[in-house]
């Protein structure tokens, strides 16, 4: 029997994609802004959201999911700042997919949230191909990495709207460039939005905040 | 390493496919992978082949590198790119941003 080729070109993660999009349906349908939080292991994720929670509280109502290979630890530390968190544990899982964040956001009370944040498993890789119906992908990378990593992992920066730099209080202990850090970034990506920050001392967290309340506005308006 | 779960889903659309064409037998299939998808090309060779050779008795796996499209600042060649900095070929120039080179997709199935 003569072979015959038949042409599929289906995207492999369209079964992702599809929930996806329905979960960013329902997101935006109540009006929520929501930021997938993409790192190293150690870039300060968890700290950036603490820090983050704690100026926004006054003024949002947020939520957060927050996925990890294993343990609640951050779940719990965020917590401790008296929002809603939703716990993943991936067991052995590298990145979060939409299944695992829509199951969370039953669980959430999204007609009471304004600004949901999705910790997403700490890895440079694999999380930048699964869309998870966020409204858009924040990538953090502390001054300790190394300012080429823009370069070494493309995918990450290619598909984020903003990038964090975050710890720049160790700047004086380091031979690390911030300039050739983001020009390497918006080489990848052009259109990033930039924020130098440290969790430590505060310094740009007002920068950052400031963002994400203006696009919290925005998206009420829009919705 | 994801990408043996991406090899899965390969796997299911294969599945769902086969549905349409019964009592066929997939002898090869065809998977194209953006420069830039994040995805690494090797390591998904090996994961499609040790999973479909599983289901699927003496099959081939072709993955395929797609390259991304960037576009020099300078002299607006228009030039393929592989990985970056994306240097123009033609006068040097640093081109910033692509587009393209981005996807995953299971190209073809050929069955007998």
């Amino acid at each position: 029997m003569s072979a015959e080729r038949v042409e599929v070109k289906e995207k492999v993660l369209s079964a992702n994609d599809q929930i996806a999009a329905e979960a960013r349906a329902q997101l935006v349908g109540h009006g929520v802004f929501s930021v997938n939080i993409i790192s190293s292991p150690g870039s300060g994720k968890t700290t950036l959201l603490e820090r983050t929670v704690d100026l926004l509280k006054p003024s949002l109502r947020l939520g957060v999911v927050a996925g990890d290979v294993q343990t609640r630890n951050d779940a719990e530390r965020l917590e401790r700042h008296g929002i809603p968190v939703q716990a993943i544990e991936t067991g052995g899982g590298c990145h979060l997919n939409a299944r695992q964040v829509s199951e969370s956001l039953a669980s959430l009370d999204l007609a009471q949230t304004d600004l949901l944040f999705i910790e997403n498993v700490g890895n440079l890789v694999c999380p930048s191909s699964f869309d998870l119906g966020e409204s858009l992908k924040v990538v953090l990378m502390s001054v300790t990495e190394g300012e080429d990593k823009p370069l070494k992992y493309p995918a990450a920066f290619r598909r984020a709207s903003v990038l964090v730099i975050t710890k720049v209080d160790l700047l004086p202990h380091l031979e690390f460039s911030t300039q050739t850090a983001i020009d390497n970034a918006l080489s990848i990506n052009p259109d990033l939005t930039v924020f130098s920050t440290s969790s430590y001392t505060g310094e740009g967290l007002e920068s950052w905040t400031e963002w994400l309340t203006g696009q919290v506005s925005a998206c009420k308006q829009g919705s | 390493m994801h990408e043996m779960s991406l090899a899965l889903e390969i796997l299911s659309i294969c599945e769902r496919e086969l549905e349409k064409l019964p009592e066929t037998r997939v002898t090869a299939l065809g998977v194209e992978v953006g420069a830039f998808s994040g995805v690494d090309a090797d390591s998904l060779q090996f994961c499609l082949e040790v999973m479909m050779s599983d289901r699927f008795d003496g099959v081939r796996c072709e993955v395929v590198r797609e390259p991304g499209e960037a576009a020099c600042p300078t002299c607006d060649n228009r030039f393929e790119v592989m990985q970056a900095p994306f240097e123009c070929p033609e006068c040097g120039g640093l081109a910033r941003g692509l587009s393209g080179g981005q996807g995953l997709q299971l190209s073809y199935l050929e069955v007998e």
